[in-house]
């Protein structure tokens, strides 16, 4: 078994030598980073809206600047013509625009409910659902103060029903809460996976694997030999980004690092078994990287990092059940976020488990097929 | 089949094959080829690319398994003893296997290791082979460094270190320039003086008179077999080249003919 430290140790001979490989690892996840927690947020900001104010009361002004005084929209524009909004709705101009009718004013002090038009330009879907949202928000709110202002003249009932909200576990809603603990996922799925089946097939191409072949280690030295250090690697670079998210992104963890350290080795079993695999269906490096990102890529759609599954057709919500990462994903933000415990975890821990050891199973029959 | 070929075993055989076969798919890569290879020996595998010899090599070193016939290695079954079988042998493989990016020092380390040489007598082998291989200026040196001439003297020393009764070397100085051919060919010699069993592919015939014997491949076939001067008489020729290509043109002398049927091989020109 000790000849397992010798291949260990050679294969932190060579990657110390890889500049690019340590590239990947270690420097690549924390720009990864820089950009999740800045620049990719799925918050919606500064949606900008055109005014069609037709009423040009006092009322639709104040409902105008109710609008502005927000950071969830921009007003870009007022115009009277709703005829000219969807040609800068094409020219990317005006995301959304409220159209005031006439009367508004009028209505509403005679105590009418006087309709508003928004429209919101619906091709990012996700953007328009919640900017709708965010509008329906500041109306009510309008719509409070105004009934409080006019209760405090005319002596009226307060509104009789209101709804107070408030939003648990991420009460910022702050997206990098809830996307650097995906980050976190995808990166141990990429690099074990792709530094694994590189590995091998490196091995394959400079024709050291046969030579490997033809010593008496046994296969499962061979392997033991190969994948440890890609199992350290991804568990230090786990740490690594876990740290650097916690200290200087300042994600809150809810939950049990200890937990989310031992359902991470739990899941390497998965992405290294894929690495494995991916080495024994193809030949050269560059196939490996093919094939590699092709899963990487179902695995990252399936998983509900970006899309929430809740939001796909029923055929692709069932396809990701297929989809090993997303069951680790759900495991981290529910770590991360909720502090979860494993007992609430074992819908997600229980497949995921199962996926790990048939990958990992199969990746290594698979490779001892290959030595005949 | 292998009881009736383990009775054809021989004492003070290195290597025996019996009517060794391998297939791929329907190419017959190595067709029925039975040899035997005494220990000590320097034995040549010759013929053009493609005549079988690195599937051969293969499948003695247990690479690839026979499609069938059988193959004994240091007198064991490959087919059942291949750990026991790969400990006994060194194999240096076409291509100069090593890890480009380890140094000369590290590579013989890994594969000492690997072969579960450790400790002293692991830095004592080191030392030996470095002196042996003439590579001790290179020691500090990446592997991918290297001069071509050098590049395959490590090839040699990691399939070596671990000190195999047995070295199968496949096709070692192809790309070398004659002088580091010649001063190969010497370290080969020095190997086969000091016991070792040394089987040798190669496409320069010239390199066929180094060899105490040398077998002639083309198609998976054995189509000669025999020391160099022998086969030279035999045929009437100067040079191994000349014989291969009357061979090859089936135009041979006086105990060979061709096209000849499969199991007259080895009866005719076995040694």
């Amino acid at each position: 078994m000790r000849a397992v430290g010798f291949l260990v140790r050679k294969e932190f001979q060579q990657i110390r030598r890889d500049r690019p490989v340590l590239g990947i690892i270690f420097v690549v996840p924390l720009l990864q980073l820089l950009i999740f927690a800045n620049v990719l947020t799925t918050e919606t900001k500064h949606v900008k809206l055109a005014v069609v104010d037709l009423d040009r009361s006092r009322l639709s002004r104040a409902l105008a600047t109710a609008f502005s005084n927000t950071d969830r929209f921009r007003v870009v524009g007022f115009t009277t013509d709703v005829a000219a909004i969807p040609s800068e709705m094409r020219a990317w101009r005006v995301q959304a625009a409220l159209v005031i009718p006439p009367g508004f004013q009028s209505k509403l002090v005679r105590g009418e409910s006087p309709a508003l038009q928004c429209l919101v330009d619906g091709v990012d879907g996700n953007t328009a659902a919640v900017a709708l949202g965010y509008a329906e928000g500041i109306l009510s709110q309008f719509l409070t103060e105004y009934a409080r202002r006019e209760a405090a003249n005319a002596e009226l009932p307060e509104q009789p029903i209101r709804l107070e909200e408030r939003m648990l576990y991420n009460p910022d809603l702050s997206s990098r809460q809830y996307m650097i603990p995906g980050l976190v996922v995808a990166l141990l799925t990429i690099i074990p996976m792709l530094l694994t089946a590189l590995s091998f097939t490196r091995e394959r191409e400079m024709g050291t694997l046969e030579q490997l072949l033809v010593t008496p280690l046994r296969k499962h030295e061979l392997l033991a030999g190969k994948l440890i250090p890609y199992l350290i690697l991804s568990y230090a670079e786990l740490a690594v980004v876990t740290t650097a998210a916690i200290v200087v992104f300042r994600i809150h963890v809810e939950g049990s690092l200890v937990l989310l350290a031992g359902l991470g080795l739990l899941y390497l079993f998965t992405t290294l078994g894929l690495g494995l695999f991916v080495s024994t269906v193809t030949e050269s490096q560059q196939q490996a990287m093919f094939v590699a990102y092709f899963l990487i890529v179902f695995m990252l759609l399936m998983s509900g990092f970006f899309i929430p599954i809740p939001n796909m057709p029923l055929l692709l919500k069932k396809l990701t059940y297929l989809d090993p990462m997303r069951y680790f994903m759900a495991i981290v933000r529910d770590v991360f976020q909720k502090g979860s415990s494993l007992p609430s975890l074992l819908p997600d821990v229980l497949p995921m488990t199962a996926f790990g050891l048939a990958i990992f199973s199969l990746s290594v029959l698979k490779f001892r097929k290959q030595l005949g | 089949m292998t009881r009736a070929s383990a009775d054809r075993w021989e004492d003070g055989a290195a290597i025996q094959t019996v009517e060794l076969t391998r297939r791929f798919g329907s190419f017959v890569a190595v067709e029925r080829v039975s040899l035997r290879v005494r220990r000590g020996e320097v034995f040549g595998l010759l013929g053009p690319n493609g005549a079988g010899k690195t599937t051969l090599i293969r499948m003695l070193c247990g690479l690839l398994s026979p499609s069938a016939g059988s193959a004994f290695v240091a007198g064991l079954d490959v087919a059942r003893a291949g750990e026991a079988v790969r400990r006994r042998i060194g194999y240096m493989s076409q291509r100069f296997s090593l890890y480009p990016d380890l140094t000369v020092e590290e590579n013989l380390t890994f594969y000492g290791g690997v072969y579960g040489i450790r400790g002293k007598p692991l830095r004592t082998r080191l030392e030996e082979v470095l002196a042996e291989l003439a590579l001790g200026p290179f020691r500090e040196s990446l592997a991918r460094d290297l001069p071509l001439g050098y590049k395959q003297r490590l090839a040699l020393g990691c399939a070596m270190l671990h000190e195999p009764p047995i070295l199968f070397l496949d096709e070692p100085t192809s790309g070398v320039d004659p002088r580091a051919r010649r001063s190969f060919w010497d370290l080969i010699h020095r190997k086969a003086e000091a016991g070792t069993t040394l089987v040798v592919t190669t496409h320069y015939m010239e390199e066929a008179e180094y060899c105490h014997r040398i077998a002639i491949m083309d198609s998976g076939k054995v189509i000669a077999l025999g020391s160099p001067t022998r086969l030279k008489e035999e045929h009437g020729c100067e040079s191994i080249q000349q014989v291969f290509l009357k061979l090859l043109r089936g135009d041979g002398g006086s105990t060979w003919q061709t096209p000849r049927s499969p199991s007259g091989e080895s009866g005719v020109l076995g040694s």
